[in-house]
């Protein structure tokens, strides 16, 4: 008799972690080294939680917008000469923020780690934010917003964000609005600055080929005497949910012959207890190339090059969406397809195999997010910012592999949208808007009105 | 067989650089594929790549898109693995796989845990010894690609300009039609057109085989000899003939598309990859175009504030490519006013030259960007792989920082007035139209 072939599962090598040392600095400011080669490099990340989520209502964008213009002009010296400082080594300077943080990161050659360093010490202590640097920026800034309009992945992004988070901090645009960036003042930059930003919110992060006590000294000596600012990183409200649950929004691009479609609904906080259940369940659902979206929307109909769905989480909330394409005359295929693949999955669960081949899958190439050295400071103060620990990366793999297919099945059935969603569409309205009536009430926005 | 650690490195090489290069060990099987082994043991995870010489270059009008259309054909069944297995086993196994295909090459890889070795060499020989084309599959996958084309170029402007620009800086090479292929031909090429295809281009002889990662060479070497030694040579390649006229003076187009803002794309007949030319130009890509220091970006987009973006693409090619800035403007910009300036910043490069520094920069930048370039499993394979294909030998990229060294200010002063003269230059510009007019 032949016997049935069990399939092999190869065992997890150890991951081979670099050393993460923690050292704090008497104004406050907490220092993160990890040494690792061989290749001369190093990544600097400073985290600062100042994000957009915490911007003034009447200034949205403000944090952006400043640390964008750090580099522009500090300490006396013009944009050109930092530009010129920082290009001719090779490395790179920048800050930005996201909803939650301010960051500034550099890159550069070993060998040039010290000047470079005091340099971005001084773009962060010291911006000039010169008037006509401003200026420029904004007009720059206003241009951005309206040359966006022409993407429509990004515009149906944008509506989604929208009708998702409505009033919730959440729903500010990182780079803020037009009427925004019309009114951003010197005073301003300089306020957010001064007010916002201070050593007692900020975590450095550096990682690549150092000698750890020479970095030590850099950083004492540029970032020692920072001072001021907030002693107490700002909390995010609670969310109430979502903002137009069950309608549908339509942004018009009548020369399209291709509909973008976002479906959005609740998801969860980072770190919250469902987090490997929900990840190993919705990789089965949306994730790599063999998940269930694919399968249904590409491989079987061809309705579309993409299709996926994915958990976006912060602090304190976060969203669920599936994304993809299709010709405008397939529209309801896709929607249709889409609802009923999330709808299965919310009440059956994975199987057993799906969920068994997704946890090597995500385990497998755990270990390949932590190759380079910005890819290790992002995971690192990810950890530190949502107030996981270490293990959250040491053990994530075998956290991934623990996962149950009733533990996935509770978590689809918790987590994932029934009733409760809404869905934007970038397309051709006159074309669209009968077809999805079905759906919820609709509403069509021109892209201008996304600005 | 031939098996070699590789010796024949320069002793010039920064330390690490050279221990990559010492690290290669590299083999021809009897069938003609060659192979390229990249140990390294930092994270338990290999990348697999596999280089086929074969690419929209290849092609003939009625089947433009083939070599795309086939590059989504791979992942759809073989003898032993079926359609819908390949990625299936892959990802069963801790692993994950994509491709892509250019004008000349197209490209598989995996990424994957070590201990999954022997499956992905089983998944790839596999597909190259036994690949299955079937009806069935080839019209979903038609759809797929349709979809495809419909994003990246039907509804995508940067597509559209892109598609119109190369028909306009070629009149006779394959380079003229897109990658992805011309709508009409996607829908019309046959499954007869795919099968001659794949015996003809994926033959283990047209194959480099790149694999980095935390394995054991000896093992992966028996185990790559074990898997593709039953596959067949393919006949000699037909050859590409460039059958390019010389241009005889600016060639101009406009879109006219909705569209918030105008841009513009221009671009100059360049040399192909293996012309010492080639690293002068990428010395001067660089200088205009990298770093907000950078000649194009601080005169264009901060002095003189006529566009909001500008990137400079010099990508190498088997034949002569092109050298293309891309003018991203203001919506009420003006796209000649650019165009002027534009040309007087390159004229000054023509006239004077750069800058020492200016030049120094240029190097440094491109020296750090070959280090970022492999500092992963993947990007290691691919960059190594990717210079064997273009120069003939993954050493020439390893020594490429070398070799910009040399490279002096006049020399970049004489490929700026040679390549970037007006009569060879072809320009595409975008004229918006309205959101209420359309």
């Amino acid at each position: 008799m032949k016997k049935k072939k069990v399939d092999e599962v190869p065992k997890l090598r150890p991951l081979k972690l670099p050393d993460h040392q923690v050292r704090k600095l008497p104004n406050g400011m907490t220092v993160h080294l990890v040494p690792r080669g061989p290749l001369p490099l190093v990544a600097v990340r400073l985290v600062m939680r100042a994000g957009s989520a915490f911007d003034p209502l009447d200034r949205l964008g403000v944090g952006d917008f400043a640390a964008r213009l750090f580099r522009r002009g500090a300490a006396g010296m013009s944009a050109d000469q930092i530009s010129d400082t920082v290009d001719f080594v090779g490395a790179s300077v920048g800050g930005f923020a996201n909803e939650e943080n301010v960051i500034m990161s550099l890159s550069t050659p070993s060998k040039h780690f010290e000047p470079m360093f005091e340099l971005m010490a001084k773009v962060l202590l010291e911006p000039d934010f010169p008037e006509n640097e401003l200026e420029l920026a904004r007009r720059r800034t206003l241009a951005g917003l309206t040359n966006d309009l022409d993407d429509p992945g990004s515009l149906a992004d944008r509506a989604l964000v929208r009708a998702t988070w409505g009033t919730h901090p959440y729903a500010h645009e990182t780079i803020g609005g037009k009427k925004d960036i019309t009114a951003m003042t010197r005073d301003d930059l300089k306020k957010f600055h001064r007010e916002r930003l201070g050593p007692s919110i900020a975590h450095l992060y550096i990682v690549g080929a150092f000698d750890l006590d020479e970095v030590m000294k850099t950083v004492e000596r540029t970032l020692g005497g920072w001072k001021g600012g907030p002693t107490e990183g700002p909390i995010v409200p609670s969310w109430e949910g979502l903002a137009r649950p069950g309608e549908v929004l339509i942004v018009d691009k009548p020369e399209q012959t291709q509909v973008q479609m976002r479906i959005g609904g609740h998801g969860v906080r980072r770190g919250h207890p469902d987090h490997f259940p929900l990840v190993t369940m919705n990789t089965v659902l949306g994730g790599g190339f063999t998940s269930r979206l694919v399968t249904e929307i590409r491989v079987k109909r061809g309705l579309s090059y993409g299709a996926g769905s994915s958990f976006d989480m912060m602090s304190v909330a976060g969203t669920f969406t599936v994304s993809s394409f299709t010709r405008t005359e397939s529209i309801n295929q896709l929607i249709d397809v889409s609802l009923a693949e999330v709808k299965k999955m919310k009440e059956r669960g994975p199987k057993k195999e799906e969920l068994a081949t997704v946890q090597r899958y995500i385990s497998g190439l755990y270990p390949a997010r932590l190759e380079t050295n910005e890819a290790v400071s992002g995971a690192i103060a990810d950890v530190v910012h949502y107030g996981l620990t270490d293990e959250w990366i040491s053990e994530y793999r075998e956290r991934i592999a623990a996962v149950t297919v009733k533990q996935a099945t509770e978590a689809a059935g918790k987590h994932l949208f029934g009733g409760e969603r809404n869905i934007v569409l970038v397309g051709n309205a006159e074309a669209l808007r009968s077809k999805v009536e079905q759906y919820g009430p609709v509403t069509v926005l021109k892209p201008s009105e996304l600005e | 067989m031939r098996t070699t650690r590789s010796k024949k490195t320069t002793p010039t090489l920064p330390p690490a650089l050279k221990a990559i290069a010492n690290s290669v060990i590299e083999a021809t099987l009897p069938n003609g594929m060659q192979v390229r082994l990249l140990p390294s043991d930092a994270v338990p995870t290999c990348s697999y790549y596999t280089f086929f010489r074969v690419g929209a270059r290849n092609e003939r009008p009625g089947i433009t898109g083939i070599s795309h259309l086939f590059e989504h054909m791979m992942f759809n069944g073989a003898k032993k693995y079926g359609p819908g297995q390949f990625d299936r086993v892959l990802e069963s196994n801790g692993g994950s796989s994509n491709a892509y295909t250019s004008n000349d090459v197209t490209v598989y890889y995996e990424d994957f845990m070590s201990e999954a070795l022997e499956k992905v060499i089983d998944l790839e020989s596999d597909r190259m010894r036994s690949l299955q084309v079937t009806p069935k599959m080839l019209e979903s996958e038609r759809q797929v690609v349709m979809e495809e084309r419909r994003l990246r170029v039907d509804n995508e402007i940067g597509g559209l300009m892109d598609e119109e620009l190369s028909s306009l800086i070629w009149k006779a090479h394959p380079y003229r039609w897109p990658v992805i292929g011309w709508m009409k031909d996607i829908e019309n090429i046959k499954r007869e057109d795919c099968l001659e295809y794949f015996r003809t281009y994926y033959a283990p002889n047209n194959a480099t085989l790149y694999v980095s990662g935390d394995f054991d060479p000896k093992q992966a070497m028996a185990l790559i000899k074990k898997y593709y030694k039953g596959i067949k040579p393919g006949p000699a390649l037909p050859l590409v003939h460039d059958a390019e006229p010389e241009q005889k003076g600016e060639r101009r187009a406009e879109v006219r598309h909705p569209a918030q803002a105008p841009s513009l794309m221009i671009a100059w007949r360049g040399p192909n990859g293996t012309d010492p030319d080639t690293l002068v130009l990428d010395v001067l890509q660089y200088a205009l175009s990298v770093g907000q220091s950078s000649r194009l970006t601080r005169s264009l987009v901060f002095d003189q504030e006529l566009a909001v973006g500008v990137s400079v693409d010099w990508t190498w090619r088997f034949d002569p490519g092109s050298f293309t800035v891309v003018l991203e403007l203001k919506p009420d910009g003006d796209p000649k006013k650019a165009e002027a300036a534009l040309y007087a910043e390159l004229a000054k490069v023509a006239q004077h030259g750069l800058e020492p520094r200016e030049l120094e920069k240029a190097k440094n930048n491109l020296a750090a960007h070959l280090l970022r370039e492999l500092a992963t499993n993947n990007g290691r394979a691919h960059a190594l792989g990717t210079y064997e294909l273009m120069l003939g030998d993954w050493r020439h990229g390893l020594a490429l920082p070398i070799q910009y060294e040399t490279i002096t200010g006049e020399q970049v002063r004489a490929a700026a007035a040679k390549y970037l003269a007006p009569e060879r230059r072809s320009v595409v510009t975008l004229v918006p139209l309205s959101e209420v007019a359309s």
